[in-house]
């Protein structure tokens, strides 16, 4: 492979990668006939990106013909390759790109200002092909907005913040954030910003629902999104089944698939019932009734601080998640947490909760060495990168 | 008990948002005490605070446009809660371009202190924000931990010197020591100091002015009238706790003042117009 | 009791006074060299020189002439002492070391000899800061013999673009090798990292490039270890001149500007990582 990459485009690849860099920590390069294909998927496999270059994004692009050629390298130093990304517009004139397969090296080289010449020589590793089963033109329910708002939606949830629930009605989005302990719901601060559909360029809902995904890679995205100014469109199907976010223009594409929480049966209930109740006119805002918010109890009364909360006042919410949790304990066995490669719609009987589907890999993936050491099946948590071990 | 208020000038908003934030960064938990007239943030000087106690006043007709509550009774007609002033703070800072907001207490997977706004948008609904922040009931029969600190009967009061440059002063000091003294007389001079096996370093501000209590005679505290205006009142105290007072102070105030119990106690006191903040910092051997 | 009124009879127990009337003119240049604690003061009547060490391998020294000091007075050929450089960092910068124009701290620094602390009286906006900190009896400081007769290769740069290299370094790798040569590649920098090399290549006719004077091609590794606290004199400065001598040594010399615009100097002296035989 030998291409070159100039003027602002260089910024635009250099994005990109940034932008993967929040999935995984290796970088998948595949140059294909289409263009060159950047992908990285994170270490448990439940979170997927994909940006493809089209020939026409360069100003040169050759690959040998006929000749399938894949390598993988830590994204950190590729990273690295762009450090001064705020600077890079000003001072790289010219990018140039070559693979060299027989000393398993791939050169990066930066013509920068006043004549100063940059090379980096990666080594890199062969790889398997890398790439997630998605059928953008099959999901129910798609958006499109400016990354604006997104990035306006994202700011009001803390940068810790791992999981969100987006739901959908026929008119509005809501997004909250997760908590997924219970025992933390009394101390969690809970979010949840409604949005109406004509913030959206493109709203359209077939299935009223909710999906659980990680915040971290869509912020991923949103980092590429924002500088390019491209719009982000969003799909999403059941609770369970990956959402995608995607970008595109005339010379790029750039895919993130995130696998979702798999809903247990009752909180999917829950969230499709709250759905579907006609939200309040926005004029309601103003004239809320303030005995509905009545706290049922006269502290004056209570033995202690511990006890000083009565059990929680019958609102439906409430009383159903807790008998979740309950149901939740007596139902997860070990057996259930393993080998579940495709996941099912969920059952009513009561499948394995709180469960990211991770799996959307597995029918592409060779049943190779490599696949004893991924974590690939029966993942709780979605994206348990690294950082969830600081937690 | 039931508390509702509605803030929709900006300007209220982002005052109301700084004196939360300036509270975020004394303490990590807090009492929030809510009358019909006020709303106290209190903490006590237990040893978990590191013997540190703060009481901040605010009136809540200078902030709110709309504001309603029912206390547990009509004789105790207040509401206090225990709530994390950090989480009040970001919900506030990501709604300051809010048309309105509203601030009530709901009860939802807890009770709450729910925060409610209308973003502005370019479409012709409006964006809808709420921020549930858990917040724990306080029994009445624990309220007496949370009234108003008395007015220690202090050796020296005087005015602070801008607490920006008092801000400077102390940040480098704690990079040279843990313990910090403060002294003060009657002739307007305060003295910041340190003293470790490396270096000693004395700040000498001059001309503060001491505030007259005094004359208005009602204290029960005050200077004794016979006081040597030149005797030094010093306290040495964990120099974390001045930083963190300094730290969280986003505006100056328009009068800043420092009490010196000897030995004893630095009782610092802020106002910026509608709002008091008292701080204690005990001494340390 | 502000600067101006200090008693006169105090000063002549000093053996060294010297008054600035912006002490970012010192604690700036200073910065340049805080790599390790101890900083050996010593100053004679064409300034003060301060010299900071990592073992053996690694000198950097701060010169400040005597002219930038508005008041400079020394009783003897040569005075000095040794501090600990942090807090005395932290002692010029008490009130903030605000670089917003019109507010300067004045500063007026005193010693009276052996075994007697280094006192600063430092003053702003009426509020005077008195630190006294401890001074130890001076180390000698290690003679690198770095001759410029022995200059084998020379090259000065606009920092601007030495920045970058910089900023950028590969840090997994343990050394920064340096080639300079007639020819190609003329002035190279290399790093040798975890995920591969990378070489930054400056040509002699770039306009980053004020003095090119390469007599013969030299390559030699330095600890990145050692190299990196001189990007902090890298930062401060505005020209650099890259030297080595016919046994490998590099000496860095930075030119920085002040706020007043006067010119002080920065060096580095660094050996060559011993494990590589020299071409």
């Amino acid at each position: 492979m030998d291409c070159v990459v100039t003027g602002g485009n260089v910024k635009v690849l250099a994005k990109a990668i940034h932008s993967l860099s929040r999935i995984g920590d290796e970088l998948y390069v595949e140059p294909q006939e289409d263009g060159l294909a950047l992908r990285s998927v994170n270490s448990s496999r439940s979170a997927y990106a994909c940006f493809l270059f089209a020939p026409l994004f360069f100003s040169r692009y050759t690959i040998p013909i006929g000749l399938a050629f894949r390598c993988k390298m830590a994204i950190k130093s590729v990273q690295a390759v762009f450090r001064s990304i705020a600077t890079l517009e000003k001072t790289v004139e010219k990018c140039h790109i070559e693979l060299d397969e027989q000393k398993n090296l791939l050169t990066f080289t930066l013509h920068c200002k006043h004549g100063l010449v940059k090379t980096h020589n990666l080594s890199f590793q062969d790889s398997e092909s890398l790439q997630a089963v998605f059928d953008k033109d099959s999901y129910s329910n798609v958006f499109r907005s400016h990354p604006r708002l997104l990035v306006d939606t994202v700011v009001h949830f803390p940068p810790s913040l791992e999981e969100v629930t987006v739901s959908v009605s026929d008119d509005r989005m809501w997004v909250k954030n997760h908590v997924e302990d219970e025992t933390d719901r009394s101390k969690a601060m809970l979010t949840e910003l409604c949005l109406a559909s004509d913030e959206f360029d493109h709203f359209s809902v077939q299935v009223q629902n909710s999906v659980t995904f990680c915040l971290k890679e869509l912020r991923g995205l949103l980092v590429f999104a924002e500088s390019t100014g491209l719009p982000i469109s969003m799909y999403f199907d059941e609770p369970g089944s990956p959402v995608v976010l995607s970008v595109t223009d005339s010379v790029l594409e750039g895919n993130f698939v995130l696998a979702t929480l798999s809903d247990d049966s009752n909180l999917r209930k829950n969230n499709t019932k709250r759905a579907c109740t006609p939200p309040p006119p926005p004029d309601d805002f103003m004239n809320d009734d303030m005995d509905s918010y009545l706290i049922a109890m006269d502290t004056s009364v209570m033995p202690g601080p511990s006890a000083s909360r009565p059990p929680s006042p019958p609102l439906t919410n409430s009383t159903s998640l807790k008998q979740t949790a309950a149901a939740k304990h007596r139902t997860r066995l070990p057996s259930e947490e393993e080998e579940e490669e495709e996941e099912e719609a969920v059952n009513s009987s009561g499948p394995p909760n709180k469960k990211f589907c991770s799996l959307f890999f597995g029918s592409v993936l060779p049943p190779s060495s490599q696949m004893t050491t991924q974590p690939l099946t029966g993942q709780e948590v979605l994206a348990s990168d690294s950082e969830d071990d600081v937690q | 008990m039931k508390f509702r208020g509605k803030i929709i000038d900006v300007a209220c908003l982002n005052h109301f948002t700084r004196v939360i934030t300036t509270i975020s960064k004394l303490t990590k938990m807090c009492v929030l005490r809510l009358t019909p007239l006020n709303l106290f943030f209190v903490l006590s000087g237990k040893v978990a605070n590191g013997g540190v106690s703060m009481w901040c006043e605010l009136s809540q007709e200078n902030f709110f446009d709309e504001f309603q509550m029912e206390g547990v009774s009509p004789e105790d007609n207040e509401i206090c809660l225990e709530v994390t002033p950090e989480n009040l703070s970001r919900a506030l800072k990501t709604v300051q371009n809010a048309r309105a907001v509203k601030l009530k207490l709901t009860s939802k997977h807890c009770p709450c202190l729910t925060i409610a706004a209308e973003l502005p948008t370019l479409s012709s609904a409006s964006r809808l924000v709420t921020h549930d922040v858990p917040v724990e009931v306080i029994p009445r029969r624990l309220w007496h931990e949370f009234k108003e600190p008395g007015m220690p009967d202090f050796d020296v009061s005087i005015y602070l010197p801008p607490l920006k440059t008092m801000k400077n002063v102390i940040d480098r000091m704690k990079n040279l020591s843990n313990f910090l003294v403060v002294e003060a007389n009657l002739s307007g001079q305060m003295n910041l100091k340190i003293d470790t096996d490396l270096v000693s370093v004395s700040t000498h501000f001059k001309d503060l002015g001491n505030p007259p209590w005094g004359a208005e005679g009602s204290q029960q505290g005050g200077p004794s009238p016979s006081r040597d205006p030149d005797a030094m009142a010093r306290t040495r105290v964990d120099i974390r706790k001045l930083q963190q007072f300094l730290v969280g102070q986003q505006v100056n105030p328009s009068k800043a003042m420092c009490n010196i119990v000897h030995e004893r106690v630095v009782h610092l006191i802020l106002l910026h117009e509608d709002v008091s903040l008292q701080y204690f910092i005990p001494a340390v051997a | 009791m502000p600067l101006s009124t200090q008693s006169q009879g105090d000063a002549e127990q000093y053996v060294l006074v010297a008054s600035l009337d912006n002490a970012r003119n010192l604690s700036n240049i200073l910065k340049a060299i805080t790599f390790k604690d101890h900083a050996i003061f010593s100053a004679t009547p064409n300034g003060l020189k301060v010299t900071v060490e990592d073992s053996k391998c690694l000198q950097a020294n701060a010169f400040i002439q005597s002219e930038i000091f508005q008041e400079y007075t020394i009783k003897e050929d040569s005075v000095g002492f040794q501090v600990n450089l942090t807090v005395l960092l932290d002692c010029l910068n008490i009130f903030g070391g605000s670089t917003a124009p019109g507010v300067s701290t004045a500063l007026r620094m005193c010693y009276k000899g052996y075994g007697y602390p280094l006192t600063l009286f430092l003053e702003e906006g009426g509020v005077v800061t008195v630190c006294k900190i401890n001074t130890e009896e001076p180390e000698e400081p290690v003679d690198f013999e770095f001759c410029s007769t022995n200059v084998t290769n020379k090259v000065i740069l606009q920092s601007e673009s030495l920045k970058e290299a910089f900023s950028e370094l590969d840090m997994t790798s343990e050394v920064l090798q340096i080639t300079m040569s007639p020819s190609q590649p003329y002035f190279r920098l290399s790093t040798f990292g975890n995920s591969g090399n990378a070489h930054y290549d400056y040509p002699k006719d770039s306009d980053m490039m004020e003095l090119f004077k390469c007599t013969k091609t030299q390559t030699n590794r330095y600890k990145m270890s050692l190299l990196k606290p001189s990007t902090k004199a890298l930062a401060l400065s505005c020209k650099v001149s890259v030297r080595t001598d016919s046994r490998g040594f590099l000496s860095l010399q930075y030119l920085v500007r002040n706020d007043d615009g006067q010119i002080c100097f920065v060096e580095y002296y660094c050996c060559p990582d011993e494990e590589v035989a020299e071409d």
